[in-house]
């Protein structure tokens, strides 16, 4: 009503101003105005800015041109590397996990008639509890001297070993579970799985969701014709399930890819100040916020950024590339 | 868009971008809150109640601004809210600081040199009255890589303690706390023999080593050079390698209050705090004194102890000529005698003036636990720690070692020795 009020008006000016040579366009640029700028202020400016202050060497709001040195300096930076192994190891550790737990529970859940409703509520809670509250009650459970995951492994009779550290623990978990025959320093810390764990429980709820919105798209009689000749539920679902479900499989891919790049609520909120034990959850948001706000280096914490920004850029296309190509349209 | 549209907004754009002039023409700042005298703090609870309680009774009667304190975190969230308002230039009138991060504030040209307020024959310190605070905690404040120029004014001063359990010490058979690092060690692994528990829960802090590197006669910094590869700061490492090797010693999550849980469950014996944590431990420990003792840290040669002072200062940020006035005046309040006294009875902070010594109420309180005069006591050998631009990122290399002693990550020497390179790569950067 009110948007016939309004643009009804406007719609006769457009029209008495002249229509008839420029067709809607008018209109349709007059009511993308607030769209624009609000992505303009907030979206695309701030990336120009970023890309610009980028080439300052700026400390606390102050410094002289630098040209492309922030970028040197981080690509010749240990810390720089090491950030983005750790994100690598977030993405490749939460997102897999994640879809495949997310499509066997949606499985399941769309078979069940009673009480669907109240499982999907229940799945979905995590997502929609604060990432700090729930992270903050993880670091209880998860805390060495205090907590329950600790209390209960030790009541079911688990020794206390360097397992017990969690959050605490900087050690490889590759190191950890072959006594020590895997250098410490392959593979992904123990803190780093506690927070890897903590985004399989916390995203879950909206893969569910989705993958269930899909689920109930695919038309029944495909899947009843395929075990009518004899399909059992693996073949049913890798012949017919997966593909038709493959437009929304790649779409929580492209999204959990981009959101596990962007991760930083879980991580600060989880080890207090994202970092972690000798930086072993410092991720590249981590380790941009650092440059940022604890060392001050908002030029050289802006080419991180942008760095970043091209790594998303360039990882989303690739997956449009590879992985688009293998989605099944209808 | 067409061609020629799409080249007006781009160039529209960057002509925007560009005159926001991130190199820094701009040089003033203005105040965060315009005809108030902001103030972020970090105090909690009761002494939160005692601060602004002391501040109204500044504001009442005044004209002009009134003073309000703001919480803003820990000290760490306060250093970077300070960086962010600085960025964005509307800072606060007040902030509590250390000196490490003073310099950063200075360095950004955010903050006021003191030295003329308290020069002012009308609203500045006499000599006499200068005179009365202990040196070195006006001296911490004194910046010599900025002309030596009094950048801040001491707030709540505290000093590093060792914090020691009697019951865990009298199931080991121990009696005394001990004096020296050796006799520390010692006594741990008696505390480990005889109980089975681990000695000292490890709040992992970067004051804590500097002050266990001074208490064995070292220093953490030559000039521009840090001395994490000499022999006390080695020391150090060793010692904390020891004991997470022989499960001596535990660390806890960073920024929790473990250690003076578990202290107070008689699960372990020491904890090394600041003295501000004895009025939080009393209350842990529901009142009962004869269960704990404060003790100086352990040192190398107790004839010549040292410790590290604590505690933060406050720095007055460049807003107007008349909030800045207020602020100074206010840090002249809460610095008097009668006000030292009083916060330092409230918190566990210790009284910054040497006259607070013949108080009576500072002598009651003193005559009232053997150890309530203990953190008072090491005043006088209480050492700062570094002040120069760079220490705060340094600060975050000491725990990382730290933390890697601990979690046996790294050897105590390869830690140290790692330390020492990323912290003088650090400080030589600027």
């Amino acid at each position: 009503m009110i948007f016939e009020r309004i643009l009804g008006p406007l719609d006769s000016l457009f029209d008495r101003i002249g229509r008839r040579k420029t067709g809607d366009a008018p209109l349709a640029a007059f009511l993308l105005v607030p769209a624009v700028l609000v992505l303009g202020v907030f979206g695309i400016y701030p990336l120009f800015f970023s890309i610009y202050i980028s080439l300052f060497d700026l400390r606390m709001g102050r410094g002289a041109f630098c040209g492309l040195e922030n970028y040197t300096e981080a690509l010749t930076t240990p810390n720089f590397w090491h950030s983005l192994v750790v994100t690598l190891y977030f993405a490749l550790g939460t997102i897999p996990v994640a879809m495949a737990l997310s499509f066997l529970v949606a499985s399941a859940l769309f078979r069940i008639v009673r009480g669907r409703s109240i499982l999907r509520t229940v799945y979905f809670l995590p997502y929609v509890t604060s990432v700090v509250a729930a992270a903050t009650i993880w670091r209880v459970l998860l805390n060495p001297h205090y907590g329950l995951v600790n209390a209960a492994l030790g009541a079911v009779g688990f020794e206390e070993t360097r397992w017990s550290q969690w959050l605490l623990e900087p050690k490889g978990v590759l190191y950890l579970a072959t006594g020590g025959l895997i250098p410490e320093s392959v593979g992904p810390s123990l803190a780093l799985c506690c927070v890897i764990l903590f985004e399989i429980w916390h995203s879950s709820g909206f893969m569910i969701v989705i993958l269930l919105a899909g689920m109930t798209a695919i038309p029944r009689e495909l899947e009843e014709s395929a075990r009518i000749d004899g399909a059992n539920w693996f073949q049913v679902t890798r012949r017919v399930t997966v593909p038709l479900l493959s437009p929304t499989i790649f779409f929580l891919l492209i999204i959990s890819a981009i959101k596990a790049f962007q991760a930083f609520n879980s991580f600060y909120a989880l080890t207090g100040d994202g970092r972690g034990p000798v930086n072993a959850t410092q991720n590249m948001t981590v380790y941009i916020y650092a440059s940022f706000f604890l060392n001050g280096r908002e030029g050289y914490g802006a080419a991180v950024a942008t760095l970043l920004s091209v790594a998303i850029v360039a990882l989303t296309l690739a997956q449009w590339r590879f992985v688009g190509r293998k989605v099944y349209y209808e | 868009m067409n061609r020629h549209s799409s080249v007006a907004v781009t160039v529209c754009l960057l002509v925007t971008i560009v005159a926001c002039n991130p190199g820094g023409g701009e040089s003033g700042f203005r105040p965060m809150e315009p005809g108030k005298v902001l103030f972020w703090d970090r105090q909690t609870t009761e002494t939160a109640d005692l601060l602004r309680k002391m501040i109204d009774e500044f504001n009442t009667g005044r004209e002009g601004p009134a003073v309000e304190a703001q919480y803003a975190g820990d000290y760490s969230d306060i250093f970077r809210k300070v960086r962010a308002s600085i960025q964005a230039r509307a800072v606060p009138d007040m902030a509590v600081a250390y000196q490490s991060m003073t310099s950063e504030y200075v360095r950004a040209g955010a903050c006021l040199p003191l030295d003329p307020f308290m020069a002012d024959p009308a609203a500045g310190l006499s000599s006499e009255e200068l005179g009365d605070f202990f040196p070195v905690v006006l001296e911490t404040n004194r910046l010599p890589q900025f002309g030596g120029k009094m950048y801040s004014f001491p707030f709540c001063k505290s000093v590093l303690m060792m914090y020691f359990n009697k019951r865990v010490l009298a199931e080991a058979g121990i009696q005394q706390a001990p004096a020296t690092w050796d006799e520390f060690l010692e006594q741990c692994r008696q505390i480990k023999a005889k109980t089975g528990k681990s000695a000292y829960a490890v709040s992992v802090d970067a004051s804590t080593i500097d002050g266990m590197v001074y208490s064995r006669g070292g220093d953490v910094i030559d000039g521009n050079t840090t001395l994490f590869d000499s022999p006390p700061a080695m020391d150090v490492f060793r010692l904390l390698e020891t004991l997470a090797k022989e499960e001596l010693a535990y660390q806890i999550p960073p920024g929790s209050a473990d250690d003076k849980v578990a202290f107070s469950q008689d699960r372990v014996a020491f904890v090394f705090r600041s003295s501000s944590h004895r009025t939080n431990m009393t209350l842990l420990m529901e009142g009962n004194l004869d269960r704990w003792g404060i003790a100086r840290l352990p040192q190398a040669d107790p004839a010549k102890p040292t410790t590290v002072l604590y505690g933060p200062n406050i720095c007055i940020f460049d807003t107007t000529p008349e909030q800045s006035r207020v602020a100074w005046d206010f840090v002249r309040f809460f610095t008097s005698r009668e006000n030292t006294v009083r916060w330092a009875l409230a918190t566990g902070y210790v009284p910054i003036r040497k006259s607070a010594a013949d108080h009576p109420e500072m002598k009651k309180f003193w005559d009232a636990w053997e150890y309530n005069r203990t953190a008072f006591d090491c005043l006088p050998f209480a050492r700062s720690e570094p002040t120069c631009a760079g220490w705060q990122e340094v600060r975050g290399l000491i725990e990382d070692a730290e933390t890697a002693v601990l979690s046996q990550l790294r050897s105590a020497d390869e830690a140290a020795r790692e330390l020492k390179k990323a912290a003088d790569a650090v400080l030589a950067a600027g």
